[in-house]
């Protein structure tokens, strides 16, 4: 029998079976994919507010029901200095912390606020001055330079947008993300398009490539480049698929399989087995038949609505995919959206999620806890919407730590 | 004041108005169409695309039926690249009169509607997904026709005999001398500028706006509004169109057409042909429907629901639209109302658009002392010479010969950058959701997650390095001084979530969670100032959001 099972491999889920597996436990985590890692930017978004601190702190007094209310400053701190680490060691530095936020240009020429940051993407930070040169591929269809100049200049950004020319020899049949992360690997190629920035560059001391700067040695990628133009070099998230999400996943499963854990994706959670408040074991779809897995505790980071952790029908069913818990929710399907898709206001139906205690484990209706030995992490957790309210990614992180800090604690006891 | 002067003026660009100019135009007489909305805005590009046999009108209307079994033939030979030659079944499931086959039989005989029983047995081999219930069933030519590329291909047929086809060109006012309307008022929706069109004869093909028309000539055309309300499903359940065989009714229909099946419809009368919505009691309705026809039916993903308006003419009292024919009327105004110099055109079907033209045509050619025959029952339409039906693997094997894998911009669809690129700049697409209704971008599962972006870049893109020229097909006499790629795609984002509220649930909720990853969380459209997202002055207001054209539809 395995210690604990992580459902989930998003970043809660990946941060959970990281401190579990450093704690002894040798986590299995049974996922279906990777989450919704491949399709965020990569960055840690924490809160949008321009004064980051403050706003944690007012957060943090005025909405006692808050997850960060709930882990704390401290505690949020020392999650996001274990990830900080995890990457130096992975030779993928991030940048920033939770004093403030650092605003970002996307691939629409929007300026966006995040806390922390990979170094690749640092010296798209709006504070540095300078004359911008946005620069891609037409051969890319998930990144228009011109595009995010015009929008940048509108903003009073100087910028412009420049395609460059795909290296002689280098034709594919097809160009996603993930084909020009493999380019930018190859010496000779960065070293043309690096020579192309040199030429194209003209007055501009900062030049914004989409985020596929290679998968292994981004970091390698972006200096190459940088003294081969004479510019500083930074990457803006694509559309999905997300190179920088790529990276992530794979710096924490090298960490957390080095540490004991195990990996089993593909491995769909579909139900569950309990006695009492004790949920008992697992069972994942495999291909022949179920396979059931046993464990002491669990982590449910199964995800919110785009995750894949939560499901609804057309009667108005809301429930959880790995254990079947149905969840409160927006009465009748015509309550769970708003008028128009982009509002300032967010979609009810995206706050649906599993209700928890102070220390992320379910409870019922009643505040009974459901099952002792599970705990809550991500977007899983009811009352957020992360994508609106800008805070998935921070929230991942810190409430993964949290929690499989607290059932850690449960499990020596 | 800008003064026009043509033989004759067609409004509205819907089926009959193109049919129309296109026959005008091949008759030799010199003719203009102005529509106030895109090609195809009005109900042309909101219904299932049913190419009727006839099958089903054989006994609630018999002339509708015979028309559209005229017509049926007529189409498939001069524009079979838009009709994708499915076949189509009426079966008797449980719910439905056993009585009623023999009657249909009859009717069809009587009407000229082609028709043979088929075993069940054999009808569930050809599609089994069917209810296996099903009693009786019967084999007609139904078929599925794209609405959008025949409308484009007809203007298209009519500008080469030198017809002038107008849209975002919004009728105003109509002019009268005395007992004679002798032209129209019409506003250019793009430059705001007002044009007078003075026309020999003028033909209100409006459709259920035909009523507005007529009011502002001063005659009363009763127009009765009836929403249907359809909703895609994300698979072809189903290649053949499967009617049921009993007395027309709402939800009795699922037609395959491209990558999805439709099911429609409903009948609603609505008091204004502008403002209609889907309502969720629609939803389960159809759906409940679509249960009887296909079992499983309603766990699979809908897509997108929406509601186009029959322009159905009322001359009577009647009980129910249902109860409308669903024939053509041409009121001549001149002998009903004393009103010369216009003719008016309501009811019909889709499928017998080519027929009204022709006799409506024939009466103005009769006026305007003209001769020459009707010839578009002959000359088939160009880009339809090789007489081949469309297929469902048509767009993947034209990107399997290009080899254009890197070049799709929708991959939903299969639609390249060059498509829309063409569609931008000769068709003169002026946003998102005209690019949609010439190409069909942005139609499939993701409803626009992806494409959206890349197509407003390229919009962008192109306007800004090579702006418009002269000439009537174009958008902007300039590039604009900012960018409106993101305001296009704000729009269209807008516009798409309208048809999806209705039907959200499962997994099209994962997609709009993803949907608003892409755009709020990840490219931050909210984060960009409103001028870029929302155009406050008029020179750079999109047309879409006038309020001739900016149609309401919520109601959920």
């Amino acid at each position: 029998m395995r210690d604990v099972i992580v459902i989930g491999a998003g970043l809660s889920g990946l941060m959970s079976a990281l401190v579990l597996a450093e704690a002894g436990y040798r986590p299995l985590v049974l996922a279906r994919g990777y989450g919704r890692t491949h399709w965020l930017g990569g960055t840690i978004d924490v809160l949008p507010q321009a004064d980051l601190r403050q706003g944690l702190i007012r957060v943090i007094e005025e909405q006692a029901q808050h997850p960060y209310a709930r882990i704390g400053l401290s505690d949020m701190e020392a999650a996001l200095k274990r990830f900080r680490s995890l990457m130096v060691a992975a030779r993928y530095p991030y940048v920033g912390g939770l004093e403030r936020n650092v605003w970002l240009p996307t691939a629409l020429g929007a300026l966006r606020p995040t806390a922390l940051l990979p170094a690749t993407m640092a010296a798209g930070d709006m504070r540095l001055g300078g004359e911008l040169l946005i620069a891609g591929f037409h051969e890319l269809r998930d990144f228009f330079p011109r595009l995010i100049a015009a929008n940048l200049q509108a903003q009073g950004v100087d910028a412009r947008g420049l395609y460059l020319t795909l290296p002689h020899g280098r034709r594919r049949r097809e160009y996603t993300p993930r084909t020009f992360a493999e380019l930018f690997e190859q010496r000779d190629f960065r070293e043309d398009v690096g020579r192309q920035l040199g030429y194209a560059r003209g007055m501009a001391t900062r030049i914004g490539l989409p985020a596929v700067l290679g998968l292994e040695a981004p970091l390698q990628v972006v200096q190459d480049l940088q003294q081969l133009s004479g510019a500083q070099v930074f990457e803006i998230p694509t559309l999905p698929p997300s190179i920088p999400g790529m990276r992530l996943v794979s710096i924490f499963e090298r960490a957390i399989t080095a540490a004991g854990g195990r990996m089993q994706i593909g491995s769909a959670v579909v139900r569950a087995e309990h006695g009492g408040d004790r949920l008992d074991a697992l069972y994942s779809e495999a291909a022949a038949r179920e396979q059931r897995h046993e464990a002491r505790g669990f982590v449910l980071a199964t995800g919110g609505i785009a995750g894949g952790g939560i499901q609804t029908d057309y009667q108005g069913g809301v429930w959880d995919t790995a254990l079947g818990l149905r969840l409160q929710s927006p009465a009748g399907r015509a309550e769970w959206f708003q008028s128009g898709f982009l509002q300032e206001l967010g979609h009810p139906i995206f706050e649906a999620g599993i209700t928890t205690n102070a220390r992320f484990q379910p409870i019922n209706c009643m505040g009974e806890v459901i099952f002792a030995n599970v705990v809550v992490a991500g977007s899983a957790l009811a009352g957020r919407d992360g994508q609106q309210q800008r805070n998935s990614s921070g929230l991942a992180l810190c409430s993964g730590w949290y929690a499989a800090h607290g059932l850690s604690g449960m499990l020596a006891a | 004041m800008q003064h026009i002067t043509t033989d004759v003026l067609v409004i509205g660009g819907g089926a009959t108005g193109l049919g129309a100019v296109r026959d005008l135009a091949m008759r030799g007489i010199r003719a203009m169409l102005v529509e106030k909305g895109d090609l195809t805005h009005g109900t042309t590009g909101r219904y299932h695309g049913l190419l009727h046999s006839g099958g089903r009108y054989v006994i609630s209307d018999p002339q509708s039926a015979r028309e559209c079994a005229h017509e049926n033939v007529v189409l498939r030979r001069i524009m079979p690249s838009y009709i994708e030659d499915t076949g189509g079944l009426f079966v008797t499931t449980p719910w439905d009169d056993a009585d009623y086959g023999e009657q249909f039989v009859a009717a069809c005989q009587e009407t000229g509607v082609a028709v043979e029983e088929l075993a069940v047995d054999a009808a569930l081999r050809r599609e089994p997904a069917l209810n296996p219930k099903i009693s009786r069933a019967f084999e007609v030519a139904d078929a599925a026709a794209d609405s959008f590329f025949a409308a484009y291909g007809i203007a298209h047929a009519a500008r080469q005999y030198g017809a002038t086809v107008l849209n975002y060109h919004y009728v105003v006012d109509m002019v009268r001398k005395g007992e004679r309307v002798v032209a129209a008022i019409v506003e250019d929706l793009r430059s705001g500028e007002i044009k007078r069109i003075e026309a020999g004869y003028i033909l209100n093909a409006a459709g259920a706006w035909a009523g507005k028309i007529a009011a502002l000539a001063g005659v009363s055309v009763t127009v009765r509004p009836g929403k249907g309300t359809m909703i895609a499903m994300n698979h072809r359940m189903v290649n053949t169109v499967i009617n049921r065989c009993k007395y027309p009714h709402d939800g009795d229909i699922v037609v395959p057409i491209h990558t999805v099946a439709v099911i429609g419809t409903t009948d609603v009368h609505v008091a204004d042909p502008d403002v209609f919505g889907v309502t969720a009691d629609e939803v389960t309705f159809l759906l409940e429907e679509g249960e009887k026809l296909i079992p499983g039916f309603r766990r699979y993903r809908a897509l997108r629901a929406w509601a186009g308006v029959r322009p159905l003419y009322k001359d009577r009292e009647v009980s129910s639209d249902r109860a409308i024919s669903r024939a053509f009327k041409l009121l001549r105004h001149d002998e009903r109302d004393g009103v010369g110099g216009m003719l008016s055109i309501v009811g019909g079907k889709w499928t017998t658009y080519r027929l009204m033209a022709e006799q409506a045509v024939d009466v103005i050619a009769q006026e305007l002392g003209v001769t020459r025959p009707c010839r578009t029952h002959e000359e088939v339409i160009p880009g339809n010479e090789e007489g081949k039906h469309f297929w469902l693997g048509h767009n993947l094997s034209c990107v399997e010969t290009e080899g254009s894998y890197g070049e799709l911009i929708c991959e939903c669809e299969l639609i390249t950058r060059e498509q829309v690129i063409d569609a931008i700049v000769a068709g003169g697409a002026a946003n998102i959701d005209d690019i949609r209704r010439s190409t069909r971008l942005g139609m499939g599962p993701c409803q626009g997650g992806f494409c959206a972006y890349r197509a407003a870049a390229l919009w962008d893109e192109i306007r800004h390095t090579q702006p418009a020229g002269s000439g009537a097909r174009t958008i902007l006499d300039q590039a604009p001084a900012v960018p409106v790629g993101v305001a296009l795609l704000h729009h269209f984002l807008q516009a798409r979530w309208k048809g999806l509220r209705p039907i959200m649930w499962g997994e099209q909720v994962r997609q709009a969670s993803l949907d608003h990853l892409i755009y709020h969380d990840l490219l931050g459209i909210d984060l960009l100032p409103a001028e870029l997202t929302h155009r406050p002055d008029r020179a750079s207001r999109l047309v879409t959001e006038h309020p001739a054209i900016a149609t309401e539809e919520h109601a959920v």
